[in-house]
């Protein structure tokens, strides 16, 4: 008795396991059909790490100074 | 958007298409674009069997296997997640451009079915892994943002012009990571509104516009202070052109780091020439074992010509079907970047990877007599170095009109195994192999390489040339004219694609495409095989 209880909850367990890697395979085709990984990239990340890298503080070029490290190895 | 014929649908033609996708003439992927972008509004359906190979073997294998690709490459350490983060809130390059890799795939492989899908798949699947290799190993390395100085100790970078081969023969102690090849070379591809900020920048320091830009980019990446700081010391060279030599000079200012030049000879049938490059070549191993603390294994050499021999020969093979059969599975622009940068990167495990795939696939054409791409109507040389943002314009030009690019230049610069039986031998074959680098070989190498492309057209049967035209490019613009006169006195078809090599403002792609259309519509009077892919906006695109 106690062992077909325990084999339902486990049947349960896998059923429900199943039908989630299910639908979870079925949203990603969703994600993949319909580009949706390529318009979250374009109309959001895309813009937002954009504005980002324009707003860094950036080292000068003209603050290097020119020297060069010679050596000779010919 | 016209609407459907609801009463007229014809039922087993709407269950055919959709078991097998719909046949070549009545795709119309022009429709599938949303204007300007270049997204889909759905991703195309390729019929049950390549659309579901698409989404588990390109698509979610690709995302896993880049996850899988940031531990492989680190030996497992966990903190390359924590690197990969800041790395990418660091660099534009990163955090802009590759975030999108899987949008790469989908430009290069539209329309495409059955074995020519998955070979031209694997291909950008190496390329994928070899880039996640140098992004890694810079990310571990990077000053800027914490990385390990035990390992950057132990790193040379070099122009992604320098072969990787020169540092086979310290593999087992050091690593070599290119300098530009991930910053500026492959964002071009991936997604080419990146590199407008490097081109603009060195421009805001009062260089002109009119130099080569690649030249433009790759010194740009250290005016806008966004190269990695993963190296003690590195080696230039003046490849593919004295443009090069300024770049160098440019980031011997900003980097302010030891450097050995390695140049190669404009000029490269002479032999005193070769003996000259060989000692440029043992300077830089010198100049290695010294900067890094490490020693000259031949050993070590040998094992790593070895294995990049066999990638020579298993090309040659792919070469072999791809001249003389239909049944050769690759697209256009998946063997010309999958080429480009295996010979020029150098030994890896990942390009064996894929070759013993895409073997299996070419053997199983071969054998059954499979055309991989049954609507070609002719088959087309590139030669000249391509669009870096629309390398994948072969693509769209077999889905619109049946241009079958077979072969371009780059994939067959660097023809030729190396000898191991000696040190001699393997010192020369390497300097000549040095040598034969992308641009160098056949273009700005002198005229009897540039016209090399006579008889390789003739070796790969082919009735058409697609002639890059890079109009900053000083060396090839003086060569125009020869070929036009040699097109014309040899009475072969040839179309101009001009373009300013990553930078798309200066022929759009929309531009490169209406060439294209004319050409073959007023010289050919041929017929679109689809409509549809004749005029569209993708302006804005990656």
């Amino acid at each position: 008795m106690l062992g077909k209880k325990k084999a339902k909850k486990k049947g349960g367990f896998i059923k429900k396991a199943v039908g989630l890697l299910g639908l979870t395979y079925a949203g990603l085709f969703c994600v993949f059909y319909f580009d949706l990984d390529g318009k979250l990239l374009y109309y959001f990340v895309e813009p937002f790490m954009k504005n980002h890298y324009d707003r860094m503080e950036r080292r000068d070029p003209h603050s290097v100074p020119y020297g060069q490290i010679d050596n000779e190895y010919m | 958007m016209k609407k459907p014929d609801l009463k007229n649908l014809d039922i087993k033609k709407l269950a055919r298409d959709f078991i097998h996708g719909k046949p070549h003439g009545e795709r119309r992927l022009g429709d599938l674009y949303i204007p300007g972008t270049g997204l889909y509004k759905h991703r195309e359906w390729r019929g049950i069997k390549d659309t579901m190979y698409y989404f588990n073997n390109i698509w979610l294998y690709n995302y896993g296997n880049i996850v899988m690709d940031l531990f492989r490459y680190s030996n497992g350490n966990p903190k390359v997640l924590l690197q990969f983060l800041k790395g990418t809130w660091r660099y534009r390059w990163m955090g802009q451009t590759y975030l999108t890799v899987l949008h790469w795939f989908d430009r290069g492989l539209e329309g495409l079915r059955g074995e020519a899908l998955k070979g031209s798949a694997w291909h950008y699947r190496a390329l994928v892994s070899a880039s996640l290799s140098q992004i890694v190993g810079m990310f571990m390395r990077d000053a800027n943002i914490g990385g390990d100085p035990a390992l950057r100790a132990k790193t040379m970078a070099h122009d992604e012009t320098v072969w990787g081969g020169v540092f086979y023969p310290f593999k087992d102690q050091m690593e070599n990571i290119p300098l530009q090849m991930i910053p500026y070379f492959v964002t071009c591809h991936c997604n080419n509104h990146t590199v407008l900020n490097y081109i603009d920048s060195i421009q805001s320091l009062g260089l002109p516009g009119d130099p080569c830009p690649m030249c433009q980019a790759e010194s740009g990446l250290y005016v806008e202070d966004d190269m990695p700081d993963f190296y003690p010391a590195y080696i230039t060279t003046n490849e593919a052109c004295d443009g090069s030599v300024a770049t160098s000079i440019i980031t011997d200012w900003l980097a302010q780091k030891p450097l050995f030049a390695m140049p190669q000879p404009m000029q490269f049938d002479d032999d005193t020439v070769l003996e000259n490059c060989a000692k440029e070549m043992e300077g830089a191993w010198r100049f290695t074992e010294e900067k890094l603390g490490v020693e000259f294994h031949w050993d070590e050499l040998v094992k790593n010509l070895e294995a990049q021999n066999e990638l020579m020969r298993f090309e040659w093979e792919k070469w072999d079907v791809d001249a003389n059969t239909p049944y050769y599975p690759i697209n256009g622009v998946a063997q010309a970047l999958y080429r480009i940068f295996q010979s020029q990167y150098g030994e890896r495990w990942i390009w064996h990877h894929v070759d013993s795939k895409v073997r299996k696939i070419m053997e199983k054409c071969v054998e059954e007599k499979i055309e991989t791409f049954p609507k070609t109507r002719h088959r087309v040389i590139a030669w000249s170095c391509a669009p870096l943002y629309y390398s994948n314009w072969c693509t769209w030009a077999y889905n619109c009109w049946g241009l079958n690019v077979v072969i371009n230049m780059d994939s067959l610069m660097f023809d030729m195994e190396i000898r191991t039986d000696s040190y001699e031998n393997t010192l020369m074959d390497m300097a000549k192999y040095h040598e034969m680098a992308p641009m160098r070989r056949n273009a700005v190498g002198g005229l009897h390489h540039i016209f090399m492309l006579w008889e390789n057209m003739e070796k790969f049967n082919c009735d058409m040339v697609a002639m890059y035209d890079q109009l900053q490019c000083k060396g090839m613009q003086g060569v125009v004219g020869l070929f036009e006169d040699e097109f014309r006195a040899r009475g072969i078809h040839a179309f101009w694609v001009p373009h300013a090599l990553p930078d798309k403002r200066t022929v759009p792609r929309s531009e490169i495409r209406q060439i294209i259309n004319d050409y073959m519509s007023t010289v050919m009077g041929e017929e679109p095989l689809d409509p549809s892919l004749l005029d569209f906006d993708d302006s804005d695109s990656w």
